[in-house]
């Protein structure tokens, strides 16, 4: 077990340190995996907590990211077309903060269809299934869902942490860092873990009382 | 074990998550952890690619601006409004009202990018009417279903964007080349929709009255205008397809906008039959407020959240496909075929074969990185060979097992989806036909192209 554990205060050392450069050596260490996975578990737990607390966050936290994050596209994108046209300008970070944008509003609205339980599945046999293989499908799911994640928050991590150590700019600006957006991917993929700890927690109730496990998720409907 | 044993058994593996319901990202998602470790690549690569596909690229971006357009059509009243336009249209014909729901499917498409949203706005719109006047629910949203699938065919188009995002292909030259087998597809749909409406005695007729086409052709004036400066940026090369779709998005808001307090203004009330209304009533739409437009976004916003990470994780698996030299043996086999059209039907069926089962975004994003340079070996032109894979995978969209529209038409309609599929299966006909035709008329995808 020694092995899974290496590096851990490496680790530990470089987040405290605050550097960026320290940290993206100390994550190459096989201690981030484990390392990873508690840190997306506990905060995850928080933000479920979080949501248990506020009403408001729960229904709105990943919503209100994403519609800002596509107007602000759209907003961008007409504004600075209109400009070139009319008034023969445009600013130099129109065409490169979007994507960024994007990638935000991308991930967090993965997140979102994970409550909603709205990501394409072929649901048909399990639709047919007892109530007993119904809930071993839903569990299933969620344990895919967190291993997914895992493996997304600590590759992505360090993808963030290279970044930051490299001073990647975002074009067009003088000092916005390309991390800020960045960050969204393993933060989004802790609140889709929230998610599916939220959804496993009401499958159970679910099951315990006898209601209804499997409905159809109906996509783009009112 | 050999790798390719291995590869079979993770590939069988995971068909065997989706047959249990597992979502499409993790199904995929898995396949590429299982293959990382067996061929020994570090899964580094998945976190870095998740996050590169979206901000390596300002042409992606299209893709949901396109789909935003279709909310903001839909909300504002103007989907309505060329609706109407169709049915005036069509009503006197014998399944008048289903014909029209098609040509609206049409109309919708050219303003929005996306299949799910035309099939959701349409068949939410038109299927009460056709159930009411007297046809049958199961072919009602059929008809729904398989109008969505000219949605990505008929420009703007959001998998246009993804194909030539990918393959680094002029998007704008896609979506001009989309015109015509898209027109096609929407006619041959209307000729299998006209024949079982005639055979059972469908729908009422309504007189074909002049006065009404042109009150409904002012109506729809908007809608007009926004499909013309959709085209008119694209085809004069005003704007890269990213700047039409944005364009669009703010023509969209700016007239949801003015037309809410100018259609008070005017005295307009909702659910009045065309013919009480005056020609002036007719020239602004309902609008939405301000405080509308964080809902409406939202809409689109989900489905964008459903497709945008398929897209990331198809483009991995992708890159895995590649790594594994999945080019040279399925390339080995379609060119062992033959000639020109053997390559080109071998690669149809395969298209039309995986998008049974898959989702047409990812069949795309995996199997057109592969069979476009085999296509292009024979001599098919590129956006030639782009369209027929284009329409050959928007027919996915309503092939059973796996066909998106099916569920989406079953969810906005009510009529559980094993029920829908006996009536889909003419359109099936009509689609198949079209596009038989197209892969054996290179002209009909590359007439319209501007010769620059």
């Amino acid at each position: 077990m020694t092995g899974w554990f290496q590096g851990m205060g490496e680790i530990l050392s470089a987040l405290s340190a605050g550097d960026s450069w320290m940290l993206s050596e100390a994550l190459r260490q096989p201690a981030v995996w484990p390392l990873g996975l508690i840190a997306m578990l506990v905060a995850a737990v928080a933000i479920l907590v979080v949501y248990r607390v506020s009403p408001w966050a729960e229904r709105s936290l990943e919503s209100t990211l994403m519609v800002v994050s596509y107007l602000a596209i759209g907003g961008i994108i007409f504004v600075e077309v209109f400009r070139r046209f009319v008034l023969s300008q445009q600013v130099p970070w129109s065409t490169t903060l979007p994507p960024f944008l994007f990638l935000v509003m991308t991930w967090f609205g993965c997140s979102y269809n994970v409550k909603l339980r709205t990501h394409l599945a072929f649901a048909e046999f399990r639709t047919a299934m007892p109530r007993a293989g119904q809930m071993a499908c839903l569990m299933l799911d969620a344990v895919l869902w967190v291993g997914f994640s895992w493996v997304v928050v600590v590759t992505s991590m360090r993808v963030v942490v290279n970044s930051a150590s490299n001073f990647q700019i975002m074009l067009g600006t003088d000092h916005v860092m390309q991390w800020w957006f960045m960050i969204s991917v393993p933060l989004a993929f802790t609140t889709l873990v929230a998610r599916v700890l939220e959804n496993a927690l009401t499958d159970i109730g679910n099951f315990r009382s006898g209601d209804t496990l499997v409905t159809q998720a109906v996509i783009g409907g009112e | 074990m050999a790798d390719s044993t291995i590869i079979t058994l993770i590939s069988i593996g995971v068909t065997f998550l989706f047959m249990l319901g597992v979502p499409v990202f993790l199904v995929i998602g898995y396949w590429i952890i299982g293959v990382s470790f067996l061929i020994g690549m570090p899964l580094d690569n998945i976190g870095a690619a998740l996050m590169h596909v979206f901000t390596n690229g300002f042409a992606l971006l299209a893709m949901p601006l396109f789909i935003l357009t279709g909310d903001l059509i839909n909300r504002s009243g103007i989907a309505r409004r060329l609706s109407d336009f169709a049915y005036a249209c069509l009503g006197w014909i014998r399944g008048g009202l289903a014909m029209a729901s098609l040509g609206a499917c049409g109309l919708f498409a050219a303003i929005s990018g996306s299949n799910s949203a035309t099939t959701a706005t349409i068949g939410s719109m038109l299927h009460p009417e056709m159930v009411k006047g007297g046809y049958d629910e199961r072919f009602s949203a059929a008809t729904a279903a398989a109008g969505g699938t000219v949605g990505i065919i008929i420009p703007p188009s959001i998998i246009f964007i993804v194909y030539g995002f990918l393959l680094n292909l002029p998007i704008s030259d896609l979506f001009v080349a989309g015109i015509i087998p898209g027109t096609m597809m929407v006619g041959s749909m209307m000729l299998a929709c006209f024949l079982i409406c005639w055979r059972n005695g469908w729908g009422f007729l309504i007189a074909l009255s002049p006065m009404r086409v042109i009150k409904t052709a002012i109506g729809a004036w908007l809608g007009f205008f926004a499909i013309g400066l959709v085209l008119w940026g694209i085809y004069t090369g005003k704007f890269s397809p990213t700047e039409a779709a944005g364009v669009t998005v703010g023509f969209c808001v700016i007239v949801g906008f003015l037309s809410l307090p100018l259609h008070r203004l005017m005295g307009g009330a909702k659910g009045r039959d065309v013919s009480e209304k005056r020609i002036s009533e007719m020239l602004v739409v309902e609008g939405f407020s301000p405080l509308e437009l964080p809902s409406i976004t939202m809409r689109s916003a989900q489905i964008t959240g459903i497709l945008a990470p398929l897209i990331a994780v198809s483009v991995v698996m992708q890159q895995m496909l590649s790594a594994l030299g999945a080019q040279e043996v399925i390339g080995g086999f379609v060119t062992s075929m033959g000639g020109y059209h053997a390559v080109l039907f071998t690669s149809m069926a395969i298209v039309f074969i995986c998008g049974m089962v898959l989702e047409s975004l990812p069949v795309t994003i995996i199997l057109a990185p592969i069979l476009a340079p085999i296509a292009h070996s024979v001599g098919i032109e590129p956006v030639q060979f782009a369209v027929i894979f284009l329409v050959g995978a928007s027919i996915g969209f309503i092939t059973p097992p796996y066909g998106l529209n099916l569920y989406v038409a079953s969810g906005v309609t009510g009529v559980p989806y094993f029920r829908l599929l006996r009536y889909t299966v003419p359109y099936l006909v009509a689609l198949i036909a079209v596009w038989v035709i197209v892969a054996l008329v290179p002209g009909l995808s590359t007439v319209l192209l501007p010769q620059r």
